[in-house]
């Protein structure tokens, strides 16, 4: 009795060890190309920002002078206040626009698949080409914006959208709305569609108001589906970079400089690698703890609905 | 069986030798500054048995790409670097010193002056010119014209200009009175905007490079003569966010005047024949003209083996021979002993590009891409914030503040 439950814990265990082994022999594969392609450069990232790494010339150990530098370099904050304000403001310009598209595409009404294929093919444009195609649309003199609001009797004249702070950062926003709201609405839409027709029966025969259905079983229903598409906004956001390079060279007056755009620039063209990469670890902590405070807000690990 | 393999390897190795004799030198050059250069190495080709293979590389993006081939030594024996880098290059250790060769060369002392001062780092010469390049102004003469000004005449002072931009806006329509790239492109600016404070005694540098020298009452004048014409709608609004893409907008025929390089007289002449145009140097604030001195210095990367091959080939490009093709495609003579003979039969109007060389500067610094070209560099973000912003006083003090921090970071 003792030696036989004694012998199939052991069998149990060697079984369960054996499972692990197979288990990871499975994601192995994954494994790999995470460690090829994630782990070692941001291993090899957090060396080089150890260092004076110029691009010329020999790399010399400075301890965390890079990271110490950080907290002096106005720039660096500069950049740091753009960037969470271009964040907020585009987070919420594209969720103000694609909550109501996805509400609006997920009942089935006719041609709502050309509805929805309109909406989502920006998404399919890479953001340098819309950054570019959006540069002619906004052109003063050859481009599309400034005459029609001419012509429309909006403007005075033709005025240059790019050429003052205000106007440049409301085309850029329009254009990444018009770019990125399609992806977000899908997302959106897939959560919709999760929710079991008769969870809203039901609320509506108790006699729950539009209103109502949405605020107490749409919006808790949507936490996780929200809590991903907030996060691919955020991190999206944070990682601008394309749309301020291309359209306005980080003008006008260098007041569109984002954190990726310093680090490029402290890279490739001041040649600091080494201070290039301190400030991306910073950035990749920042991004770290943000999607955490973000799942901890919209409780995405909590199992009950 | 084996014989015939023996014949056959001697066969290849004869055959490798007879190639190795005549060497391929790899060699870069920058975008956007015309054929002059590609034009002498394909003549060179054409007579010599040493082959030149020419790479282009985009302007923008060349001195990073350089410096990344170095890294990876996948370097090219030779290339055509903006001048204004070579003092970095060649302070990093990546150049390869060319003194005594260089000196040894019977027209040394007639070479583009300014090209050897920026190529010569600690008394030792690393680069030496190969295109030259000086800014100028042009104007229009059709638009002249119309406007009802003496077309022949070129105007000397700043005020004249402006009074012939308000005359030839009076055109009215889409015809403008001047034009520059104001939308923060430092190099353009650096090139076109900084002889007006030059002609008069002032510079944005100290002369050792190491004190920032921005606010003075001469560049204070330079910008108020660029915000009066703008206050007048004399010069077209994409200019305030023009980041060099249209600097040759004088091209469209819509322009009255508009300060340029010489290499646009080449584009002038050889692509826009339809456009009358007239050239003079850049008159200074107080009348007195300057220019830019820019162009591509000849560098050699540090241990190639091919140094003779590449000796010969620039020797090639300064002989009278090659200086006439680099001039025909529009880049001045960078020989000032035989400049008047090379060109003799070239269109008259490349004159004045050289005379500019004359009165011509260019800064001295290690740090011209971080405190000048940058595109978000305190000079490029000055131009637009003193030209085109509310706060001039502010967009002064920044800048001067942000070229010290800069300089006094990089010592």
């Amino acid at each position: 009795m003792m030696t036989s439950s004694l012998t199939s814990t052991t069998r149990r265990s060697r079984l369960k060890r054996k499972s692990g082994w197979r288990g990871l022999v499975y994601i192995a594969p994954a494994m790999g190309l995470v460690t090829i392609f994630f782990v070692l450069p941001v291993l090899f990232t957090l060396w080089m920002s150890l260092h004076k790494w110029p691009l010329l010339g020999e790399p010399a150990w400075i301890g965390l002078r890079n990271y110490t530098r950080m907290f002096t370099d106005a720039r660096f904050f500069n950049a740091l206040g753009f960037t969470a304000h271009y964040t907020l403001i585009v987070t919420i310009a594209i969720f103000a626009v694609a909550f109501p598209l996805a509400l609006f595409v997920e009942k089935q009404r006719p041609l709502v698949s050309l509805y929805r294929t309109i909406v989502f093919l920006p998404v399919v444009v890479g953001l340098a080409s819309a950054s570019l195609l959006w540069v002619w649309l906004a052109n003063v003199d050859s481009g599309l914006f400034a005459p029609l609001f001419d012509m429309l009797g909006l403007t005075a004249g033709r005025i240059n959208l790019l050429a003052k702070f205000d106007t440049a950062f409301m085309t850029i926003i329009v254009m990444v709305v018009w770019k990125i709201a399609g992806f977000t609405m899908i997302i959106l839409l897939t959560g919709l569609q999760a929710i079991p027709t008769e969870l809203t029966e039901a609320a509506r025969i108790d006699g729950a108001g539009g209103w109502q259905r949405f605020r107490h079983l749409t919006l808790p229903l949507m936490r996780r589906t929200m809590a991903l598409a907030l996060i691919l906004s955020v991190t999206g956001s944070i990682l601008a970079f394309d749309q301020f390079y291309i359209m306005t060279s980080g003008g006008p007056q260098n007041k569109m400089i984002s954190v990726v755009y310093y680090i490029f620039n402290q890279s490739f063209v001041s040649f600091n690698l080494g201070y290039g990469a301190a400030l991306s670890i910073a950035l990749l902590l920042i991004l770290v703890t943000l999607s955490v405070v973000q799942l901890w807000l919209l409780k995405v690990g909590d199992e009950r609905p | 069986m084996f014989t015939k393999l023996m014949a056959a390897t001697a066969l290849i190795s004869a055959s490798m030798i007879s190639v190795a004799s005549a060497e391929t030198i790899s060699m870069w050059v920058r975008s956007g500054i015309g054929d002059s250069f590609k034009e002498v190495v394909k003549a060179y080709n054409a007579a010599h048995e040493n082959k030149v293979e020419l790479t282009e590389v985009p302007f923008a993006e060349l001195v990073q790409k350089y410096a990344t081939a170095i890294a990876g030594g996948q370097a090219p024996d030779a290339l055509s670097l903006d001048l204004i880098y070579t003092p970095a290059f060649a302070a990093a250790g990546q150049l390869e010193d060319l003194t005594d060769w260089a000196k040894a060369l019977p027209y040394f002392n007639s070479l583009s002056p300014s090209h050897v001062k920026l190529g010569t780092y600690e008394d030792k010469i690393y680069g030496l010119p190969l295109t030259v390049e000086t800014s100028i102004f042009a104007w229009n003469k059709d638009l002249y014209k119309k406007a009802g000004l003496d077309p022949e005449k070129a105007p000397a002072t700043w005020e004249e200009i402006t009074a012939n931009a308000e005359k030839i806006r009076g055109l009215g329509g889409d015809t403008y009175g001047f034009y520059f790239s104001g939308g923060g492109c430092g190099g353009c600016m650096i090139f076109t905007f900084t002889p007006l404070t030059w002609g008069a005694g002032a510079d944005i540098l100290s002369a050792d490079g190491k004190t920032a020298t921005l606010d003075t009452p001469q560049m204070r004048k330079a910008v108020d003569i660029y915000r009066n014409m703008i206050a007048k709608d004399l010069v077209p609004a994409g200019a305030a966010s023009d980041n060099g893409v249209n600097f040759l907008s004088f091209t469209n025929g819509k322009i009255g005047q508009q300060s340029l390089g010489a290499f646009a007289i080449g584009t002038l002449v050889t692509q826009h024949p339809e456009i009358d145009f007239g050239v003079t140097l850049i008159p200074g604030v107080d009348g007195k003209p300057s220019s830019f001195a820019g162009g591509d210095n000849f560098v050699v990367t540090k241990g190639t083996p091919k140094l003779a091959d590449v000796k010969e080939f620039l020797e090639y490009t300064y002989s009278p021979e090659g200086q006439k093709i680099m001039a025909k495609y529009g880049s001045l003579p960078t020989r000032g002993d035989i400049a008047n003979e090379v060109l003799e039969g070239l269109d008259p109007r490349l004159k004045v590009g050289l005379d500019a060389i004359a009165v011509a500067k260019t800064p001295y610094t290690l740090q011209f891409n971080d405190l000048i070209n940058s595109a978000n560099g305190p000079w490029a973000t000055f131009t637009n914030a003193a030209i085109y912003g509310d706060d001039v006083d502010g967009a002064f003090a920044d800048a001067q503040a942000e070229m010290q921090s800069i300089i006094d970071a990089g010592q």
